[in-house]
């Protein structure tokens, strides 16, 4: 662990993530918002490693599970909670709502909450990109359930032909899933092999890493960008994560409770039904004991990063609820542009 | 008579048919979101393990499984949930399942049916909120239902399946959780016969699926306020009844059309269009259409509600109309 600040940024976006995804769940809770939702528990590792490396020209494209991209990309959460509530000073202007969360300001443009569509959308990120030459790269963040769709192969194929500078983040959250045989929801089914042999077949540069460790998240990807950025050559990434017990059925649920950070040094406290989640999965955990061992930062930074990041979440959420809700007048404007 | 909701309905149909005709396959995502405690779910279950077959997300090669397996006379239920996720089958639909007889020159044809779960649902934002009976309307060779209740709900399924066209189902996502009487035993009720789910004198409402329930509510108010709307529920697009229709107005001399899809070339327009070629001189007033505005659907809730029809929005048009 070469780089201090670099790791304690990545470690202060994973629980700035742990701490948002809380606050939206509570706020569901209390039936603040309608539909249904996802949370990102559980990928927070992958999300702020990746977006570590990028910088100003780079598009990054997300999907249903978007709020840990956004606030990893830096998009203030009073912003992104407000969008959640559907309020005017969300990211959006409140019209998407959970499922759409972007920012064209931070190179988010688009998220599409249907399976595979942000896929393609990121590889014209990269097309444009190439065609600019602004030397930024496009970025997918998107589900192993997307490999079901046909769009993404078709995406994967345009990528290598055209030799487009994007990297494909496939987020499998399937390991540790209940399986559908079992009353559960893992979202891919291969009937054997894995989901990589499908760009490995196209020749694309492929690579597996444990979704669930930021250090081997940020090692890899660092060095896939500057690579791609070089070549122009579009490059696979398979994070696998452990599935947070909470994402069991359309609705997620607590099941493991508000994280206590002190679980990462007092393993003592540890017990319980999910105490292997716990000691072996949890990423803002896991980081958070790598940095203790490494000697990056002491329990008190953690506690004190944690207890700032807590502060910043509860006044994006004061933020978020006194924020107005868009104007009826509002549902018209955008339709076209250069209308208003 | 049994009280169930729309989904229950929807469940024994398929139960029905399957038990009926060994030819009925169905692609089971999770069975019109009703659990696995109902009995026909668990009968589905383990007497037809055989014909049922897990989703992946694959909703254009799904689509085009089933339709090549009903040219080759499996009927294959295809759930496809909401009907936003059925763009993605668009072609297959149209251009496969919806052309094959036409181009087989009547030789083959496609028994398959499309259920997908339309309309504004509370927080469906942008992408989960699409009502696409009128862009479906517009393809020729594509049966749609729409029903209202789950009587309607169960014999309309029924004939679905029966069909040897293929079907798009429009279910609405508001109506699954309705509850409702339902005849015992297997009935067919078929397709090109709208239903007067209310007489009245002084307008016709033509609506389908959750409009309908939306002008029943606001009937009830209208009534108190001494105008008597008679309601036309549809139940099908295609074959439509015009027949109905056209009496209906005879009688009223007024016509609104509710309908969830925006304005232009929706059900409402077709409706309208057709009473104005087929029937002008049985109109008092200049027809009304009551769309959802032509805008994307906003994720708040009491946005969603306000770019919709709705039972307040009905009333106060009804109004208007026989001021
Ligand atoms: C085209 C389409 N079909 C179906 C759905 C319903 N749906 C929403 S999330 C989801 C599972 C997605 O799995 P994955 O891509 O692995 O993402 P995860 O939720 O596991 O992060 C499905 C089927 C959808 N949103 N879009
Ligand atoms: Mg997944």
């Amino acid at each position: 662990m070469a780089d201090k600040e670099r790791f304690l940024d990545i470690f202060r976006h994973m629980i700035l993530i742990r701490r948002f995804e809380e606050a939206v769940f509570d706020f569901h809770e209390q039936k603040l918002f309608g539909g249904h939702y996802h949370l990102y528990i559980g990928q927070e590792a992958t999300g702020a490693a990746v977006m570590a490396s990028l910088g100003d020209n780079d598009r990054i494209f997300s999907t249903h599970r978007n709020h840990g991209h956004l606030i990893a990309r830096g998009v203030d959460p009073k912003n992104a909670l407000a969008e959640i509530l559907n309020r005017a000073d969300g990211t959006n202007g409140g019209r998407g709502g959970t499922f759409h969360l972007a920012d064209a300001s931070v190179g988010m443009p688009h998220t599409s909450a249907l399976v595979g569509g942000a896929v393609p959308l990121a590889a014209g990120a990269g097309f444009a990109a190439k065609l600019q030459k602004s030397g930024g790269i496009g970025v997918s963040m998107f589900g192993d359930g997307c490999f079901e769709e046909g769009v993404v192969f078709e995406t994967l194929n345009l990528a290598r032909m055209w030799e487009l500078p994007v990297i494909f983040v496939c987020e499998n959250n399937t390991p540790g899933a209940v399986l559908k045989s079992a009353g559960g929801n893992n979202t891919s089914n291969l009937p054997e092999g894995r989901v990589m042999q499908i760009p490995q077949a196209l020749g694309m540069e492929c690579h597996e890493v444990d979704g669930g460790d930021a250090d081997a998240v940020d090692l890899l990807f660092a060095d896939c960008a500057a690579r791609v950025r070089e070549t122009g050559q579009p490059v696979f990434i398979e994070a696998l994560t452990e599935r947070w017990p909470g994402n069991y059925f359309s609705f997620p649920s607590m099941v493991t409770g508000v994280t206590r950070v002190s679980m990462a040094w007092d393993g003592g406290s540890i017990s319980g039904e999910y105490e292997d989640w716990f000691r072996e999965h949890d990423p803002v955990l896991r980081f958070a004991r790598q940095l203790i061992v490494g000697g990056v930062a002491t329990f008190g930074d953690i506690a004190g990063i944690d207890v700032e990041v807590t502060e910043t979440i509860e006044a994006a959420k004061e933020f978020a609820l006194s924020s107005p809700l868009p104007g009826t007048d509002s549902v018209h404007s955008h339709v076209l542009a250069g209308e208003g | 008579m049994t009280v169930m909701t729309h989904s229950e309905a929807l469940v024994e149909a398929i139960r029905e048919c399957m038990d009926e005709d060994p030819n009925v396959a169905l692609v089971w995502g999770s069975l019109m979101g009703v659990g696995g405690n109902n009995d026909h779910v668990q009968h589905i279950k383990t007497d037809f393990a055989d014909r049922i077959f897990h989703p992946p997300i694959s909703e254009a090669a799904i689509a085009a499984i089933a339709t090549g397996a009903a040219m080759d006379g499996v009927r294959t239920i295809f759930p496809m949930g909401t009907a936003s996720f059925m763009f993605r089958a668009w072609d297959q639909i149209i251009h496969e399942a919806g052309a094959a007889h036409y181009m087989s020159n009547g030789a083959v044809s496609v028994p398959a049916v499309f259920h997908v779960v339309h309309g504004l649902r509370g927080g469906g934002s942008v992408q989960h909120s699409q009502s696409p009976q009128s862009m479906l309307w517009n393809a020729p060779g594509i049966e749609i239902a729409m029903p209202s209740c789950p009587a309607d709900a169960k014999g309309l399924m029924r004939t679905a399946i029966k069909s040897n066209n293929p079907t798009v189902f429009i279910d609405h996502q508001k109506l699954n959780k309705r509850s409702g009487e339902v005849p015992d035993g297997p009935y067919d009720i078929p397709f090109g016969v709208a239903d007067v789910k209310r007489e009245g004198k002084d307008v016709t409402i033509v609506a389908a699926s959750l409009q309908v329930v939306h002008a029943l509510e606001a009937a009830e108010a209208l009534a108190e306020n001494g105008i008597e709307p008679e309601i036309v529920d549809l139940r099908s697009l295609v074959p439509l009844d015009e027949g109905a229709i056209l009496r209906s107005v005879g009688k009223t001399g007024r016509l609104l059309v509710v309908d969830e899809a925006p304005p232009r070339c929706s059900v409402a327009s077709e409706i309208v269009a057709t009473v104005a070629e087929k029937g002008m001189d049985l109109l008092k007033t200049p027809p009304v259409r009551l769309n959802r505005m032509p805008v994307h659907v906003p994720a708040n809730v009491a946005l969603e509600d306000f770019v919709g029809p709705n039972t307040d929005r009905i009333i106060e048009v009804v109004k208007q109309l026989c001021d």
